[in-house]
């Protein structure tokens, strides 16, 4: 479904890589966590992938094509939600669904399905019809995945899509994502919440300064009740270490 | 004055004057050249309002002049009062993040009140300094005019602040209630600027005929009358010149000071009862938004894109504003300019260059509505990750960003067009090739600005998510389209010129046979260099736009 072979990417100006010889293979029907302190590459990563960042080397191919090579192909089989939740303020929730169904050629028949199913799941349908500035921050962050999910793509990437959203809005996003995969295709997110990746991955990928360090099954016994001592084993610094032995010493 | 209120207003000051913060050498330049444009534009006003000022006198109605020149600053500084109490006082953003502070809403208030009258008074003094000054002079009334001058404008600058107050929540309230009308917003605005134009058109024909003739008065027996009349009425402004000439000082002081306090008790009524429910009513944002009642459709990607971008800018007053008010407003300004333009060359070097003024006078309003075109990628703000993660090309996207601009100008021009030709401006062969060489010339220059704007975008944006500020880009296009107005125009004017009056140069030749050759310019000449000069500027822009395009936009990482 996803494929990422030993990505580089350097941002100008900049000495070393913000993400280096990353690879990565996603298998239709998972929910793949990517884990990683702020400014690990997570975001990075997920930019390259949806050709937002072009990169240095490597590849990446969605569905068998390359998103440097046959991008728009590459980018009908995949959907985002961004970590800013940024839309076009100005469009009524509606007219932004319908905008991004219309560049994904999405027919008629099957946008009003999905529209309505999901404005529903969601429970936008009084305010689909106001304009996205009247928006709360879970309202935008919601209708930001309904337009990802609008054409129904195979692969669907969302950048820490849980930050500042209340219990509620989190568990119907958790619950479409299930959905999603059971339907046979990928989620891809991106999150610092280490409960929520156990709970709800099939696998989950630790990084750390650019490097892919782990990916960790979550299947096998064990490993989920273990994912945040991995964590942090991974991602600790030196004075990390120092401030836990201090602690141990103090008792 | 308590440290609190003291660091407030410090804070708001810093906040108004960032852009000017002296940092670094480029800082200390940006702000001599601020102080020296400044300078250049008083002096600019001053002898414009010595001209006009003189005009009246010539007239024998220097009193009247002064009464519409404090009519028309009082009521800019009324307009400017208004919208500037409602950002400073009701904007919600700054406001939520003062209230975060350990501080008062009292002394964000008292700060922020006091903030807008130091801003009040020396908006009033600097836009009335070069008028007063020019009345001095011409009216030759010397120190004690000067000395009378500045109660009335610690009167005027009183006045305004508290009736600004008054207003700013009423207009507040009509403005979000409006907000959404956009086409009424348009319309509106579009036949403002226009009213606007026309009335500055006919003063400047006005200076025009007479700096022509300074012994004629531009000024007919009725239109005296009118005028005088008129100036009676214009209260209160009328009272404030009355207390710089001296004039009736017993009914314009009392007058004056009543409206002060009157004023005043009204300013203190409405904060106290509606300040705070204004704030926590958070009219500014809520009001703003609209709903839409539409069904699901599905459109031709080409079509949906060309919509959204429509939607973005007619969506937005400020855009609007910017963009389709102009283009709607520019045929009567390009009429207007071409009559006095006209008149003025008819008088000097004759109708020769009549064609090539036009010429001037509409690719300068093109640019101005092309350079719109310069914040193209910017106005995506944050999301301009939509344009790369979406499954269409980087052409089409920008393609039909192209088109908008294209559209709008093309109708433009075609109306100006049309509008010289019913006129009788210019003929019909020449309404359709200036038609063509100004839209040619126009395409030209909005590639050139989406090009810029493709290699410097400027990401922004604040508010409601809109470019405020120009970008470099914005101004390198404007002064492109400037440079190629006036070349165009000029070399338009000259080949017009040499090719009416039958200008010819001798060719040298040698055999004594034959006659000698001439070269005659004739009008022909002027069309074919105009046309070869612009079309090579148009070839250009393409391919300037067009070459390693694509690796442009792929580099840009928002």
């Amino acid at each position: 479904m996803l494929e990422i072979s030993h990505l580089y990417k350097k941002y100008l100006n900049s000495e070393r890589f913000s993400v280096e010889d990353l690879s990565l293979s996603l298998k239709p029907g998972e929910i793949f966590g990517f884990l990683g302190q702020n400014g690990a590459g997570k975001s990075t990563t997920i930019k390259c992938l949806t050709g937002i960042y072009p990169f240095n080397s490597g590849t990446i191919t969605i569905c068998g094509y390359d998103i440097q090579k046959d991008p728009i192909n590459a980018k009908l089989n995949m959907g985002y939600v961004p970590d800013n939740h940024s839309v076009y303020e100005k469009l009524t929730g509606r007219e932004y669904v319908n905008y991004t169904a219309d560049l994904y050629k999405v027919s008629k028949r099957d946008r009003n399905d999905r529209f309505d199913r999901y404005v529903s799941q969601f429970k936008l349908t009084k305010a689909v019809d106001s304009q996205i500035k009247s928006y709360s921050h879970g309202m935008k962050q919601k209708i930001c995945i309904i337009a990802a999910l609008i054409h129904n793509p195979r692969l669907w990437v969302l950048d820490e899509p849980m930050m500042g959203l209340d219990h509620q809005s989190m568990a119907e996003i958790l619950k479409r994502m299930d959905d999603h995969c059971a339907e046979g295709n990928t989620v891809f997110f991106s999150s610092h919440n280490l409960d929520l990746v156990a709970k709800i991955c099939d696998r989950a990928a630790i990084i750390r300064d650019g490097k892919l360090q782990d990916v960790i099954d979550l299947h096998i016994k064990g490993n989920k009740e273990t994912l945040e001592k991995r964590f942090c084993e991974i991602t600790a610094t030196e004075q990390d270490i120092i401030n836990e032995r201090t602690l141990l010493r103090r008792g | 004055m308590n440290g609190n209120i003291r660091t407030l207003l410090r804070l708001e000051i810093k906040n108004r004057f960032s852009a000017y913060s002296l940092t670094d050498y480029k800082s200390y330049f940006k702000l001599l050249f601020t102080l020296a444009l400044v300078g250049v534009i008083f002096y600019a006003i001053y002898w414009v309002a010595g001209l006009f000022f003189d005009m009246f006198l010539t007239g024998g109605m220097l009193y009247e002049a002064l009464v519409l020149v404090v009519t028309a600053i009082f009521l800019f500084m009324l307009f400017t009062g208004i919208s500037s109490t409602i950002k400073v006082l009701y904007y919600k953003g700054d406001n939520e993040i003062l209230m975060r502070y350990p501080v008062s809403g009292a002394e964000v208030f008292i700060s922020k009140t006091l903030f807008l009258f130091l801003n009040q008074f020396f908006i009033t003094a600097i836009v009335m300094a070069p008028f007063l000054w020019a009345y001095g002079e011409v009216s030759e009334l010397g120190v004690s005019f000067y000395a009378k001058i500045p109660v009335p404008i610690l009167l005027m600058v009183f006045i305004n602040f508290f009736l600004s107050n008054i207003l700013a929540i009423p207009i507040m309230h009509l403005t979000n209630r409006i907000r959404n009308k956009f086409v009424l917003i348009i319309i509106g605005l579009a036949l403002l600027v226009t009213a606007a134009f026309a009335l500055y058109m006919t003063i400047f024909n006005g200076m025009v005929t007479y700096m022509n003739d300074t012994e004629f008065s531009v000024f007919s027996d009725d239109m005296v009358e009118v005028i005088e009349g008129v100036c009676k009425w214009l209260i209160p402004s009328r009272y404030f010149a009355d207390i710089m000439v001296g004039k009736e000082l017993y009914v314009a002081y009392p007058a004056l000071i009543g409206l002060t306090g009157l004023s005043l008790i009204g300013m203190i009524l409405i904060i106290y009862f509606l300040y705070a429910e204004t704030l926590l009513k958070n009219v500014e944002v809520e009001g703003s938004a609209f709903k839409h009642v539409t069904r699901n459709r599905r459109r031709p990607i080409f079509i949906t894109l060309l919509r959204k971008e429509f939607l973005q800018v007619f969506r937005s007053v400020n855009y609007s504003f910017q963009y389709f008010v102009l283009a709607c407003a520019m045929p009567v300004m390009v009429y207007f300019c071409n009559e006095i333009t006209g008149r003025l060359g008819k008088d000097q070097v004759g109708e020769q260059i009549a064609l090539g003024m036009t010429m001037l006078v509409m690719l300068i309003f093109a640019t101005v509505i092309t350079s719109f075109a310069a914040t193209s990628t910017s106005r995506e703000g944050d999301n301009f990750y939509h344009t790369k993660v979406a499954p269409v090309s980087i052409r089409t996207q920008l393609f039909a960003k192209f088109t908008m601009f294209l559209l709008v100008s093309v109708a433009a021009n075609a109306v100006c067009a049309v509008v010289l030709y019913y006129t009788k401006q210019v003929g019909l062969e020449d309404a359709l090739w200036l038609f063509a060489m100004v839209e040619l010339a126009a395409i030209g220059e909005t590639l050139i600005a989406m090009r810029m704007d493709i290699a410097h975008p400027y990401f922004n944006l604040s508010g409601e998510g809109e470019v405020v500020n120009n970008n470099a880009s914005t101004t390198l296009a404007v002064g492109m389209g400037f440079a190629v107005a006036v070349v165009v125009g000029i070399i338009c004017m000259f080949l017009g010129y040499l090719g009416n009056t039958g200008f010819s140069i001798e060719l040298p030749y040698t055999d004594a046979n034959y006659e000698p050759m001439k070269l005659a310019f004739t009008t022909d000449i002027m069309y074919y260099v105009v046309t070869a000069m612009v079309v090579i500027f148009f070839v250009g822009a393409v391919l300037g736009y067009t070459i390693g395009l694509k690796k442009a936009y792929n580099k840009i990482a928002k």
